[in-house]
């Protein structure tokens, strides 16, 4: 009964749409990396996000809210996303296997929880940290 | 211990995505995640004049430069649809989870499209990396 409620469920299904986006971007990421460096990589894909960014505006009448904080915290992520990116760019740009960078690209919760619990004094639950286990294990095994 | 050059760029991606998740939450604190996602492609366009490849783009292939631009489309979709799953009633501590598993599509694809293979090893590490996003995004 609750899997055929999930089914149903229209979050499930923009879930799964979120996915294959973004299973496509790590694919296209790659496509594009073979031949291009990431930098022209990195200016190509904010080009890509500018249409998203537009109809979001206009599905919000170009309303957005004054907060300078906030906005200041999200211009910042845009810079560290964009770097991040670059360098994702660069490690599919080496030849190294697909599936090895976007699992371990994917890793990057784990530091996100390692500064939640360090910088913003959050507790880490025991889940947390059977999952910071097995990060640790996957980065080794990565190494080897 | 030989560390190969992908894995150094891929921990230069973990930190900044890493504090990158740390500012989603600040910032979702004073605006909504949408406005989040508006400021975010602003913060891309800083960093463009320092990317600006000039007349060498044209040298590349038309497929390439597709892939490239489709890529940052995807992904800006990718953030829309995992917002409007949480506005629809998905609860954080399942969609957040379920969504983080977008390595799977690729892995699904790779051996199809790029002919590529990893070893029994390397299996055990993509599985141990995917059951730790699960777990530290719940």
């Amino acid at each position: 009964m609750a899997l055929k409620e999930t089914i149903r469920a229209r979050w499930f299904w923009y879930s799964i749409l979120c996915i294959l986006c973004w299973g496509g971007w790590a694919m296209m990421s790659k496509l594009g990396s073979r031949e291009i460096p990431p930098e022209t990589m990195q200016f190509l894909f904010t080009i890509g996000t500018l249409p998203v960014a537009v109809m979001l505006l206009v599905a919000r009448r170009f309303r957005l809210e004054k907060s300078s904080k906030g906005i200041s915290f999200a211009i910042l992520n845009g810079v560290l996303s964009g770097i991040g990116g670059l360098t994702l760019f660069a490690a599919y740009h080496t030849g190294s296997n697909t599936a090895l960078v976007t699992s371990a690209s994917a890793l990057y919760p784990m530091v996100t929880v390692l500064l939640a619990v360090t910088i913003l004094r959050e507790h880490i639950r025991p889940i947390q940290i059977v999952g910071l286990l097995f990060a640790a294990a996957a980065i080794v095994i990565f190494s080897l | 211990m030989h560390m190969p050059p992908w894995f150094w760029f891929t921990v230069i991606t973990l930190v900044s995505w890493g504090i990158v998740g740390l500012l989603q939450k600040l910032s979702t604190n004073y605006i909504s995640a949408e406005s989040s996602l508006i400021w975010l492609v602003v913060g891309f366009m800083v960093l463009e004049p320092f990317f600006y490849p000039g007349a060498a783009v044209f040298h590349y292939s038309g497929w390439n430069i597709f892939w490239a631009l489709a890529s940052g489309a995807l992904n800006a979709l990718g953030a829309w649809a995992l917002f409007i799953a949480m506005k629809s009633g998905g609860k954080a501590s399942i969609v957040a989870p379920v969504t983080a598993l977008y390595p799977l599509v690729v892995i699904a694809m790779v051996p199809i499209i790029l002919h590529e293979s990893i070893s029994r090893l390397q299996i055990a590490g993509v599985i141990s990396a995917l059951i730790a996003v699960v777990l530290l995004s719940v």
